[in-house]
């Protein structure tokens, strides 16, 4: 028996194979409760309401203030049940309770209104003036696609849940979304402030289970209109490839490597603070960390100690106390690609200057090799593997740099482009830095400010379109472009003697 | 860049290869969750700037050119299986295991002890029992610096 069902056509169901898997505590490695596995088949069910109810149901045809009423609906079930979400959001992913609390849940909330009033704000119906085929008139209708099918990440399950079904349903879509397996436990959840908040069924479904079957069901199903994933940047090419077959729109946010900038005027008490925070705020998991931070060698050396005596004071243990500043990696095999990163870090760099391991001893019940420590490696070359690849771990490399030229060029030399920091007293200097990084997102004297209100998405490898903003809102629309020629004589269809003056 | 495939792996491929009708393709890719990682994907298309790097189960391993630059000669790592979820699309989750990447061919040195990351305070300490989710609660309250933070 699942303790967590699937969510298909308003209502929490099992999977049909009856089949579930355990999530688990990574802190603990103790089951949290049994997840209903879905499959190839329960991902066809969901898809299938979610058509449904986009080709049948009301939805679609609400007045954007309509739709926004639920998202904000939903968005007010949330807060109020904001410490449920929240550990609940800490212990299935391993994030603190403080993430959970002050980002996650606040977050996935404010997504839902941001979207809410987009769906308010944005004209669904442009009137064009002067047409170039007069009299003519023209206006651009603005419509939902259809079934969006949103796949998210392990590291922020339900915020990112928020981000891919909110401006999707504020839009006029119908929704199927699918969390990863790691971290199901509060997309799915959203089930039934759904049902409080009366969302027609149909409009969220929200599935568990392997990508394997489930999620290539979601990207290859010709029912499904459009496809936004956030993830790996393999897994983005096998989704555009999979949805290629029917042509599916698709938005993509992927791997980063991110630089950080600190320049020789930056105030270097608040720098370290920045180039600690995006790195290790979350153990790293996340996209668009500053993981390589780029250091001027005037300050390089005090820079280090700094940053090697702050990381030393980040507290590691239980995620659910509040006074835990780094949990445990999402799960074992992550903590193990961090380990095998920091091993190929010693053969390539040397020693870190901090970190390089598990803890050494936490509380009794925590599972130590879950964790581990922040890690600094100093000196290294940009062309070193810890400072192409992406760990998604607490690993920072420190690079050195003498010019603003050479700070740029070595930011740019990465497959990636995410995000990105510039640390300066000088903010005209730090701009024209951040002008010139292929990146979709830069921090000037800061790290890791997302909000909705902002387009969020990557250069090159880092993915495609942008999710957030207003952007974020319209790429969940299409444009349609509406031509009416009022003519009632033959003078109004000269261009038909394009073809021939006799038809 | 070679990389080679444990025994355990090279199972899970072949039995992936009896429940797929399409060609099987492991290739290794980059980035965000899952670090560098092998994928195993039925009717792939590698793109341009593919090799193949090894192969397991007569299923071919592709790297791109990025990850062949830095693991030149035959350093690679060894494709490995790990009884854990995952969120890939990589075909082998439908068997309740991930492959993964482990082994550099690389030795590793000693732990280093730089500086100490001390253990959060145990301020609760909770037992194992077979219903951890009613055990394991909040500790503690938020920290006054975050009591005013509030999304818009």
């Amino acid at each position: 028996m699942a303790d967590f069902k699937l969510f298909i056509n308003g209502e929490y169901v099992d999977s049909a194979s009856g089949e579930t898997f355990t999530t688990t505590d990574p802190a603990t490695d103790q089951p949290i409760g049994e997840v209903a596995k879905a499959d190839r088949e329960d991902a066809a069910r969901a898809i299938s309401a979610a058509r449904t109810a986009f080709d049948d149901g009301p939805w679609p045809h609400l007045p954007g203030s309509e739709r926004a009423a639920k998202l904000n609906k939903l968005a007010e079930l949330l807060e109020a049940n904001a410490e449920r979400f929240a550990e609940a959001e800490s212990r299935d992913s391993g994030g603190t309770i403080k993430k959970a609390t002050f980002a996650d849940v606040p977050g996935a909330a404010s997504a839902l209104r941001w979207f809410a009033r987009m769906a308010i704000e944005q004209p669904d119906r442009i009137e064009l003036e002067g047409s170039p085929f007069p009299p003519s008139k023209n206006y651009v209708r603005y419509e939902p696609h259809g079934v969006c099918a949103g796949i998210v990440p392990f590291n922020f399950p339900l915020l990112m849940a928020c981000w891919k079904l909110a401006p999707a349903l504020a839009a006029g879509n119908t929704s199927v979304l699918k969390p990863a397996s790691y971290t199901s436990v509060t997309a799915l959840m959203l089930g039934e402030l759904a049902q409080e908040a009366d969302i027609p069924p149909g409009v969220l479904n929200i599935i568990a289970g392997p990508g394997g079957t489930a999620g290539e069901e979601l990207a290859s199903n010709p029912m499904v209109d459009k496809v936004a994933f956030t993830g790996s940047t393999e897994v983005g090419r096998r989704i555009m490839q999979l949805a290629s077959g029917t042509i599916k729109p698709v938005t993509l946010e992927l791997g980063g490597k991110s630089a950080n900038i600190v320049l020789d005027d930056a105030d270097l008490d608040i720098a370290a603070a920045c180039v600690l925070f995006g790195t290790f705020f979350h153990n790293g998991q996340v996209c668009e960390s500053g993981t390589r931070a780029l250091v001027h060698k005037s300050i390089y050396d005090d820079f280090v100690s700094l940053l090697v005596d702050r990381a030393g004071k980040i507290a590691i243990g239980n995620q659910l106390d509040f006074d835990t500043d780094l949990g445990p990696m999402v799960s074992r095999a992550q903590a193990e690609t961090v380990e095998r990163y920091v091993a190929l870090g010693r053969e390539e760099v040397g020693e870190p200057i901090c970190g390089g391991s598990a803890p050494d001893a936490l509380a009794d019940d925590l599972v130590t090799a879950n964790f581990y420590r922040p890690t600094i490696f100093t000196g290294v070359d940009n062309s070193a593997r810890i400072a192409q690849e992406e760990i998604f771990g607490p690993v920072l490399c420190v690079i050195p740099f003498e010019t603003d030229d050479e700070a740029v060029a070595i930011a740019n030399d990465s497959i990636y482009g995410l995000g990105g920091g510039v640390q300066s007293a000088n903010v005209e200097r730090a701009e024209a830095i951040a002008d010139r990084l292929q990146t979709g997102t830069v921090w000037i004297n800061d790290y890791h400010m997302i909000t909705p209100e902002r387009p969020f998405g990557g250069y090159k490898q880092s993915g495609i379109g942008r999710e957030l903003g207003t952007a974020g809102y319209d790429i969940y629309r299409q444009a349609k472009h509406v031509h009416t020629n009022p003519s009632t004589g033959r003078d109004g269809y000269m261009h038909f003697a394009a073809l021939s003056a006799n038809i | 860049m070679r990389v080679s495939a444990s025994a355990r792996a090279a199972e899970v491929v072949a039995a992936m290869g009896e429940r797929r009708t399409g060609t099987l393709t492991v290739t290794i890719g980059t980035g965000c969750c899952e670090s560098t990682a092998p994928f195993l994907y039925e009717d792939f298309w590698p793109g341009p700037d593919q090799e193949a790097v090894g192969e397991v189960s007569g299923v071919t391993i592709y790297a791109p050119e990025y990850l062949r630059r830095l693991y030149p000669g035959d350093q690679g790592p060894r494709l490995e299986v790990v009884d854990e979820l995952a969120e890939s699309l990589s075909v082998e989750t439908e068997l309740g295991v991930r492959l993964a990447l482990r082994g550099t061919g690389l030795d590793s040195t000693d732990e280093p002890q730089a500086c100490e990351v001390p253990a959060a305070p145990r301020r609760s300490a909770p037992t194992r029992s077979a219903h951890p989710v009613a055990e394991r609660t909040v500790v503690g309250r938020p920290p006054p610096e975050l009591e005013g933070l509030r999304f818009r």
